[in-house]
């Protein structure tokens, strides 16, 4: 099983917090918005989930699949 | 190949005059009008099928829904079916894609023959509602649906119709957007955490498709299953519609059977120039690549091309791919919902890249670069979509991208300085 961080597109404004948070795994583009790198690995698992708490607009979730 | 019928809308609204070759399945009896009376003289009603034989006609000869992903329709049925009691169904007639006509075909031929689908599904499902989802931008075919809708209710009481009109947009027709439209939101993606058949229309298993994919199920069920199974090839039986476009050509439907070589639905001129395939978020096939390939989801999936929901547009001599895939993207970053950041910034930007490398800028690099950029990045496959016809132009047609580096068109055979120097004038 491998956890993932999706973003909720419509809701995100671009304010770029989670790359702050988690520059390992987010990092922003040309507009502000952020690109995910790569699945979450559990050593960056508590990062994750501040980087989710963290959005202004919550626009970032953790998907386990 | 046989004759193509004009179809016109009838009364108010107008529309869409369409181009419709008789075929031997969906498109059979056109001739006969699309009235229920016609209809019931060679189809009789839909019979109620036990849920496992249906999902086993329809795993039997693959059908995939089809309005571009080509999902395995006996998934989205099993998967609906084991996700909650009440179901609903829902038959998409939006076809928000400007150059595809055959949703709009089937509206103005055989909608009863959807319309049966639909409800075998329903029945099957254990549904007694059925939604339709018309075109926002098309009335004539709105109002032909209306009225198909209409004469149901004389034959079956049992069957209850919600019809909801798409907004005129390109996205409209997307599931989730359609789930908002039937809840009174607006007509937009969102992002989907789970798919319809799992989570839909209030929260319940919505079994959402095409409404083609629902001709195709009311043919397997029906007095000619057996003709439609041995129709097409051993790995994918059964047959499609495609729209034929050709500028300045009235579009045309026609219905043909899997493994039908291209040669047998192409000039020879239009074989061997470019042909976007699949539509606005479709594939470029470079020229000639066609030839030896078959109407075939895998045997185009293995050339790099993409049926989608079934359009070729192949150019008239004299236009250029760069430069009409230029008038595309401008077009789709103008149809964004403007919801999603890398969409709403990234659509214009790719527009203006391909644009400036159509005038002759070195700038094809930046195109590819924000095609990649834009996908996977959205509520909906919109800037996926998008980024395909232009990634797919950059790979089929990369000596026509360096000649318009070096200030040339090939295909329209001008000079793109002595042009622009003209325009800036």
């Amino acid at each position: 099983m491998s956890t993932r961080l999706r973003v909720d597109w419509p809701s995100c404004r671009g304010r770029g917090l989670c790359s702050e948070v988690l520059p390992e795994l987010i990092s922003l583009d040309e507009w502000g918005y952020p690109v995910v790198h790569d699945d979450v690995p559990p050593e960056l698992l508590g990062l994750a989930r501040e980087a989710a708490r963290t959005c202004p607009t919550l626009a970032l979730r953790l998907v386990t699949r | 190949m046989s004759a193509a019928v004009l179809v016109r809308p009838a009364g108010d609204g107008g529309g869409p005059v369409v181009a419709v070759r008789p075929g031997a399945h969906v498109l059979r009896d056109v001739p006969a009008g699309p009235s229920l009376a016609a209809h019931r003289r060679r189809t009789p009603p839909p019979p109620k099928l036990p849920l496992a034989d249906l999902v086993a006609r329809v795993r039997e000869v693959d059908v995939r829904g089809r309005g571009g992903a080509g999902f395995p329709f006996a998934t989205k049925l099993e998967a609906a079916a084991g996700a909650g009691r009440r179901r609903e169904v829902v038959v998409n007639l939006s076809e928000g894609e400007p150059v595809s006509f055959k949703d709009a075909a089937l509206a103005l031929t055989r909608p009863h023959l959807v319309l049966d689908g639909a409800v075998l599904v329903a029945r099957a499902l254990g549904s007694r509602v059925v939604h339709v989802v018309l075109p926002g931008d098309r009335p004539g075919v709105a109002a032909a649906v209306r009225r198909a809708v209409d004469e149901r209710g004389r034959e079956d009481r049992r069957t209850r119709w919600r019809v909801h009109r798409a907004a005129d947009r390109f996205v409209a027709g997307q599931a989730h957007a359609v789930v908002e439209l039937m809840s009174g939101r607006p007509n937009l993606p969102v992002t989907a955490w789970q798919p319809v058949a799992l989570h839909g229309y209030r929260g319940r298993p919505t079994l959402l498709s095409n409404a083609e994919t629902f001709a195709h199920v009311a043919l397997l069920a029906g007095a000619g299953a057996v003709a439609y199974a041995g129709a097409g090839t051993d790995e994918e039986p059964g047959t499609r519609l495609l729209t034929l476009d050709g500028d300045g050509e009235r579009p045309t439907v026609t219905e043909v059977p899997h493994g039908t070589p291209w040669e047998d639905l192409l000039t020879d001129d239009a074989l061997d120039g470019p042909v976007l395939v699949g539509g606005y978020h479709g594939t470029w096939a470079a020229p000639g690549a066609l030839r030896g390939l078959t109407v075939s989801r895998t045997a185009m999936a293995a050339a790099g091309l993409s049926l989608g929901a079934g359009v070729v547009l192949p150019l008239s001599p004299g236009d250029c791919p760069v430069h009409r895939t230029a008038a595309i993207v401008a077009y789709l970053a103008g149809q964004s919902a403007r919801r999603c950041g890398p969409c709403r910034h990234g659509l214009p930007a790719l527009a203006d890249a391909v644009r400036a490398t159509d005038r002759g800028l070195d700038v094809s690099a930046r195109a590819g670069e924000l095609a990649g950029l834009v996908t996977g990045r959205g509520a909906c496959a919109h800037p996926d979509g998008t980024a395909r016809t232009v990634t797919s132009m950059l790979a089929a047609y990369g000596d026509e991208v360096a000649a318009h580096a070096g200030g040339e068109c090939g295909y329209r055979r001008s000079s793109l300085v002595a042009r622009s120097v003209g325009r800036g004038r």
